[in-house]
């Protein structure tokens, strides 16, 4: 990049220029990005109520979290969840993007009512899925009674609890997903298929061998995406289950939070968020590594 | 025959994403005995519930609340996310690299690293139970810095210069010359931080307790698992339908925008 | 009460640099050389009613050292809100709403002061408490920083129409005795495929303070008055704590209380269960809201074989005074005025609760109430067999480790009660053993 304007006078003025436009952010950069995890990094060596003064305890916060089962339930919790939620998230949006892909009527409203619940609060979807998975006489129950169907325990058997939220929240988010794929398709070049066509190819085949690897970056992002939320895995299980049945919907997050404000270990909820973030990191490079191989061999 | 096939896989899929909405908001209205009723419709609507929600909590202080704080929130990160973006893109200065490289990393730090610090600091800096510390730590956004960045790259410096022998101030050229350019970008931006921080529940629930204080989706958190609303459904469906009535109304109008921001923003992380 | 209580102790932290106070407070001397004290009641009516009554009575008779009444907010858990006092130094110099599980987060935070500083402190325990409580409020050789004031023991409450409609005639006194009961009971009434009386219901969630109300009263029953602790070592009697976990673990596995939320209003109260563990202001609600509903306060059921007395858990409220007044002398003169008999008998009389006496029962100033009251009774004999909650850190979090280990065994029948016992101690002692 060439720097056209080599007056001195304006180079410096520009440089003087530049440093107050983003000086503003340089100050909250410091105080909020900065300063935090500093002292973050501070904090997992010492034990701390905010009330009273800290207290060093060099190592023994990551002891305590090697030999913590409920931070180990807690990242199985959310392992699981990621196991449900992003393999359901990934089919139904494919799903209804090839369906909306084609020529059919009302694609806007279509596309409008599958996005709605993702500008939702998940407060309200939260709420709302209570009462879907309610077992007495929730909506879902409700319909399989009157189909003849036993009641299914969704929230209160805890090996169907953290799927049956995966599964709220694919219903949550999988609408944005949908419009990704749906740009991802319309961004495959016809000709493949046209010259696919020609070659013999079915639509299986097309499918599978064109539009599959197509939509790779597409997939990536979703994967990315949806697991970067679902590290985040808070206000639902919060509110709809409190960590419950049997600490089977206990998410890090919720973990976390429960062990700084709830009993105010803050020295050892710091040492959860370390250790977690630095999982977070991992899991994700790891999957872009591997998805993007992919996409190379493709 | 395959069309067929299509509209009915999608027209359930409509059913599936619109009906549990309508099942609630009819339900906040519908006396207690009947809610469980799939029926979309009743012969004893009522305004009961929602009366009875109003009366318990402040929800339309918390609505107000809600507002302020996503509204400032939002032209705050437009405000600065603009300036630092054409600072980076546009303007040369020592450490340009550097500050680029930070805004970067800070991307890649999960938030579950730093929230709890961040938590002390506003504690510390005496901003609990305050506006400002619901606001402070979203007041500037990287994604909104690198998403502005890039598209000022795109602007050509020929236009820029113009201004400038004209003798304009990088600042006024910032406002007069490149937001007209940039608002499809600026209202991408200002769509996709309103809609954060309107639904953003755990960090108010952090830094505030005072009950007229709180935002719209903490304070029907607050409600529903407070007990105070426990044993009453409708109570429940009604709060929550007035928390999802200001986005839906929104979204009903700015639907094309909201997709749009949301989807573009997601293609370029 | 409870219910606020346990929620906002959820969010406790938060508050705790947060001035929580809603009003101001000064605790100044007035140029006249008059003395103003600041009391804090609890924040429910009744008990507002009394301190108003008190506070009156007091100012009337002592006019160079005045008292000030200020509620404390109610969306607030009164432990949150001192908490954030003591932090902030805005405490009063008197409060009344000291529950003792949390005695222990305000003494290390230097909140409070030593009431046994003051000569007469020890006689007026000595002559108020029940010697079988005695040991566990003062520790010879330690400082005591409260006096128990009232306690609200948890005992049985039955709905008699619903035992005699199952023709039984005797209200169940041990676990076979309850569980026999339950057979006939829990059935299908109208025959619509779904349970419509139940034995008795608990919440199941793994909420710590829940367990004041099923748990720990009855592990406190079954192993003769033992607590969990012993100072600060735990010493859980785990064959008691078995038998309770197995208790209630038939319960669940026989449906004689349901797993799910009942919506619609208080169950006991629509006569759809037939007990209730409670404290005395359910005698309160049933006047309120089911006034023609007969029933019996009995003590918790015990394991069979049966034990002498059954004890209980009182959930007591004590009294303290604040490390921040400058005038203890007089605040400690206030305390006297409000455990003193006729003052406890306005206890009695305008909040419905049961103040620690040993005299309770013995003193004629007592009988007209007790005689016009008699449901209250059971209530007032149970009060000296009560205990309260040790005075450990990190409480809650232990309470909340055993309710967990409660959820899976008794609730979801997935661990032996004997391996829960155990694994109750073992966790307790880890988390004592992490905050060493």
């Amino acid at each position: 990049m060439t720097v056209r304007r080599d007056q001195s006078s304006q180079k410096s003025g520009f440089g003087r220029t530049g440093h107050i436009f983003v000086f503003p952010y340089v100050v909250f950069f410091l105080l909020f990005a900065a300063y935090p995890l500093v002292f973050s990094l501070i904090l997992v060596f010492h034990r701390w109520n905010i009330v009273t003064p800290m207290e060093w305890v060099g190592f023994k916060n990551f002891v305590r979290l090697l030999n913590d089962p409920l931070f180990a339930k807690a990242i199985g919790n959310t392992l699981l969840f990621l196991a449900v939620h992003i393999p359901l998230q990934i089919v139904v949006a494919l799903l209804f993007a090839l369906l909306l892909n084609t020529r059919i009527a009302a694609r806007g409203a279509f596309r409008a009512i599958f996005f709605l619940p993702v500008v939702v609060s998940g407060v309200v979807v939260t709420i709302l899925w209570q009462q879907v998975y309610a077992y007495d006489n929730g909506i879902l129950n409700a319909i399989a009674l009157s189909l003849g169907l036993p009641r299914v325990p969704w929230i209160i058997d805890p090996s169907m609890a953290m799927p049956s939220i995966a599964l709220m929240a694919t219903w949550k988010n999988v609408g944005i997903y949908i419009v990704l794929f749906l740009v991802g398709l319309q961004n495959i070049p016809k000709e493949l298929y046209e010259s696919a066509s020609l070659d013999g190819a079915d639509s299986i085949r097309r499918f599978f061998y064109i539009t599959i690897p197509m939509l790779n970056p597409s997939m990536i992002l979703v994967v990315v995406l949806s697991t970067i939320g679902g590290f985040s895995l808070f206000i639902e299980p919060y509110v709809m289950t409190g960590g419950g049945p049997m600490q089977s919907t206990l998410s890090a997050m919720l973990y976390i939070y429960n062990q700084a404000f709830y009993f105010g270990h803050m020295g050892y909820a710091a040492t959860l968020g370390f250790v977690f973030a630095v999982m977070i990191l991992a899991v994700v490079l790891l999957q872009k590594r591997l998805l993007e191989r992919e996409a190379v061999v493709a | 025959m395959k069309t067929l096939g299509r509209y009915i896989l999608l027209f359930s899929g409509g059913v599936i994403f619109a009906y549990p909405f309508l099942w609630m908001a009819v339900g906040a209205l519908k006396p207690e005995a009947e809610i469980h009723d799939l029926a979309l419709w009743s012969s004893h609507l009522s305004l009961a519930s929602l009366e009875k929600v109003f009366a318990k909590v402040p929800l339309a202080r918390s609505f107000l609340n809600s507002v302020i704080v996503s509204a400032f929130t939002t032209l705050s990160v437009i405000f600065f996310g603009s300036m630092v973006g054409y600072a980076l893109a546009k303007l040369q200065f020592k450490g340009r690299q550097v500050l680029y490289a930070a805004i970067l990393f800070t991307m890649m730090v999960p938030f579950q690293l730093t929230l709890i610090p961040q938590y002390i600091l506003i504690v510390k800096l005496g901003l609990t139970d305050s506006y400002l510390g619901l606001i402070a730590p979203t007041m500037m956004s990287a994604l909104s810095i690198v998403i502005f960045r890039q598209f000022f790259l795109g602007i050509p410096d020929a236009l820029l210069d113009a201004a400038r022998i004209d003798g304009c101030s990088e600042l006024r050229i910032l406002f007069r010359v490149v937001w007209p350019l940039a608002r499809p970008t600026v209202l991408t931006v200002a769509i996709l931080t309103f809609m954060t921080s309107w639904n953003e529940v755990l960090w108010p629930l952090l830094v505030v307790r005072e009950r007229s204080l709180m935002t719209m989706p903490q304070l029907v958190t607050i409600f529903v698992t407070g007990g105070e609303a426990e044993t009453q459904l409708g109570v429940q469906l009604a709060a929550a339908t007035m928390l999802a009535l200001p986005v839906t109304i929104l979204y009903a109008f700015f639907q094309r925008y909201f997709i749009d921001s949301m989807v573009s923003t997601g293609l370029k992380g | 009460m409870t219910l606020a209580r346990g929620f906002s102790f959820r969010l406790a932290l938060p508050l705790l640099l947060i001035v929580g106070c809603a009003e101001n407070k000064e605790s100044f001397s007035p140029g006249s050389g008059s003395i103003t004290l600041t009391y804090w009641p609890a924040p429910n009516p009744e008990e507002i009613k009394l301190a108003d009554t008190l506070v009156a009575l007091w100012n009337k008779t002592h006019p160079s050292v005045q008292v000030r009444m200020q509620p404390i907010p109610v969306s607030q858990s009164t432990e949150e809100v001192l908490l954030a006092a003591i932090a902030a130094k805005t405490t009063p110099d008197v409060c009344s709403n000291i529950w003792p599980g949390a005695l222990y987060e305000y003494t290390v935070a230097g909140g409070l002061i030593a009431l046994n500083r003051f000569p007469d402190f020890d006689s007026l325990m000595n002559a108020r408490i029940p010697s079988d409580l005695l040991k566990f409020f003062r520790k010879m050789g330690e400082p005591a920083y409260q006096i128990p004031w009232k306690t609200n023991p948890v005992m049985m409450v039955c709905n008699v129409a619903l035992f005699e409609e199952a023709g039984i005639g005797k209200l169940p006194r041990t676990y076979s005795e309850y569980l026999q009961a339950g057979e006939n009971i829990v059935r299908d009434r109208d025959g619509d495929g779904q349970i419509d009386v139940w034995l008795g219901e608990r919440d199941i969630r793994p909420i710590w303070w829940q367990r004041l109300f099923d748990f720990y009263p009855f592990y406190i029953a079954a192993s003769g008055g033992k607590t969990l602790f012993e100072g600060q070592e735990e010493s859980m009697d785990r064959h008691a704590a078995a038998q309770v976990m197995g208790f209630f673990q038939e319960c669940y596995e026989r449906n004689y209380f349901p797993r799910t939320f009942f919506q619609g209003g208080d169950p006991f109260l629509l006569g759809v269960k037939a007990t209730h563990f409670s404290g005395p202001w359910q005698v309160a609600a049933i006047k309120k809201f089911a006034p023609t509903m007969r029933y019996e306060v009995v003590p918790l059921p015990v394991p069979d074989g049966g034990l002498a007395t059954v004890h209980t858990y009182g959930d007591f409220k004590n009294i303290a005074i604040f490390s921040t007044t400058q005038h203890p002398a007089e605040a400690w003169e206030f305390v006297k005025f409000l455990v003193s008999a006729e003052h406890d008998l306005l206890l009695l009389q305008i909040a419905n609760q049961i103040p620690v006496r040993r005299d309770l029962l013995r003193n004629p100033l007592f009988e007209p109430f007790f005689q016009d009251n008699p449901e209250m009774v059971p209530f007032a004999e149970q009060a000296t067999y009560t205990r309260g909650i040790d005075e450990v850190p990190d409480l809650k979090e232990i309470f909340d480790a055993l309710s967990q280990e409660y959820e899976v065994c008794a609730v979801y029948g997935r661990k032996s009660p004997s391996e829960a016992a155990d694994d109750m101690a073992k966790r307790t002692r880890m988390i004592m053993e992490w905050n060493q």
